[in-house]
């Protein structure tokens, strides 16, 4: 009962400081917003942690031990990256200008590839870099120098209205702290990993994939077959990015297909949109409609 | 190696995903520059991809990295789709306010 309540009581408290956080005309309340909203993530925060305070554990004994899963130091790098990225994506949806909105969404990219770091995806974190804050970034910059409204003389009307007040942004905080309370109390549950999905040990994949690795170390180190020796003399697991390949071209041959016709029909289209022919509209917005009539042939 | 991730550390993750993913939803709903909304739905998507490696790392299998690539494949043609049409609908109404476009309300 007490840690559902503190999860409403947070995600309540949450909504409440995005709402300020809103640009909208009226006092500036943007500090109490921070505020509130850096204490709905300490309440989240505070629901989890007597999940992981369990008794017992390694050190035996009856004292309360930390049982994060983590067999390094990556209990701190998630707390900050989480912060980090959770910070900045309220910045990009409560910024009035699109450029910097776009800039601190590189920072949530960022850190959620280190996130992605902490949970040992190396590729997956390296991936987003590339392609988000490499690619699909700079095609918005591109959209927003292409996409600028014509500049006002004045300094106050430098960022037009639809920029400096958000629509109805109380009752889209309601609706999506509403959603984010019902898909936690069900994330905060206790959970048990599917033992079937997990995969083979990695000495077992390294003797049916990798054998020509093998044979080569095996030349260079002369250790016995069935894993890989590094100069240390520990033996080595297979890396990342090899699992992540062996899995997509092994289990999903037909996706790979798809996922590249769809990459086509996307550049297809985006091509036909780009060269759709637009007539300027009049200077006070309205859609010019152009009106053909008898047009005399030779004067074309 | 596959990190084996336990279950209160799962849900520290499924938390940083939800909000990102909330965050990026209420934004979509709120803010009224088209761009700033294509932003955001691309939050969306860094909430599930977060979701999706800390399930891949819970059950111990790669699969849901696996479906990181074709959700980031996703983004990229849903990317280039949204900036042509909020091009060509800047070019149309000199605005990229989605509520001069309100007359599609039908």
């Amino acid at each position: 009962m007490f840690p559902q309540l503190v999860l409403y009581l947070a995600t309540v408290c949450g909504a409440a400081a995005l709402y300020l956080l809103m640009p909208k005309p009226g006092r500036d309340l943007r500090v109490l917003g921070g505020l509130l909203g850096a204490a709905a993530l300490g309440g989240l925060w505070l629901v989890l942690l007597p999940l992981y305070l369990v008794k017992g554990g390694p050190l035996g004994g009856g004292e309360l031990t930390l049982q994060t899963g983590f067999d390094g130091a990556q209990l701190p790098f998630y707390y900050a990256f989480s912060a980090v990225g959770i910070a900045s994506a309220v910045r990009v949806i409560t910024h009035t200008r699109p450029v910097y909105a776009a800039l601190w969404f590189v920072m949530v990219v960022i850190s959620s590839a280190g996130l992605m770091l902490t949970l040992a995806a190396e590729f997956m974190a390296l991936a987003m870099v590339i392609i988000y804050g490499g690619a699909i970034l700079v095609t918005y910059m591109f959209v927003i120098m292409l996409a600028t409204p014509p500049q006002a003389e004045d300094e106050d009307a430098l960022t037009p209205d639809y920029d400096r007040f958000a629509s109805e942004p109380l009752w889209a905080a309601v609706a999506g702290f509403l959603l984010l309370a019902v898909i936690l109390s069900v994330a905060f549950l206790p959970m048990a990993p599917n033992q079937a999905a997990k995969l083979p040990d990695d000495a077992v994949l390294q003797a049916s994939t990798f054998t020509a690795r093998q044979t080569v170390d095996e030349l260079k180190y002369g250790t016995p077959t069935g894993y890989v020796a590094t100069d240390s003399g520990q033996t080595e697991s297979i890396r990342n990015v090899e699992h992540v390949g062996l899995d997509l071209f092994r289990s999903h041959p037909l996706a790979i297909e798809l996922a590249g016709i769809i990459l086509l029909l996307a550049l297809i289209g985006a091509v036909v949109i780009a060269k759709t022919r637009v007539d300027e509209p009049e200077p006070d917005g309205e859609p010019e409609r152009v009106d053909v009539g008898p047009v005399d042939p030779l004067s074309i | 190696m596959l990190l084996a991730l336990s279950s209160p550390m799962l849900s520290h993750y499924l938390l940083t995903g939800a909000v990102l993913f909330v965050l990026g939803l209420v934004g979509f709903i709120s803010r009224r520059n088209m761009i700033q909304m294509f932003l955001c739905t691309e939050m969306m998507f860094q909430g599930v991809v977060v979701t999706l490696v800390a399930f891949s790392a819970f059950h111990g299998n790669v699969t849901g990295q696996t479906f990181v690539i074709f959700v980031l494949t996703i983004a990229a043609a849903e990317a280039a789709l949204a900036l042509g049409l909020v091009v060509l609908l800047f070019r149309h109404r000199r605005t990229l306010d989605a509520s001069a476009w309100s007359a599609l309300n039908g």
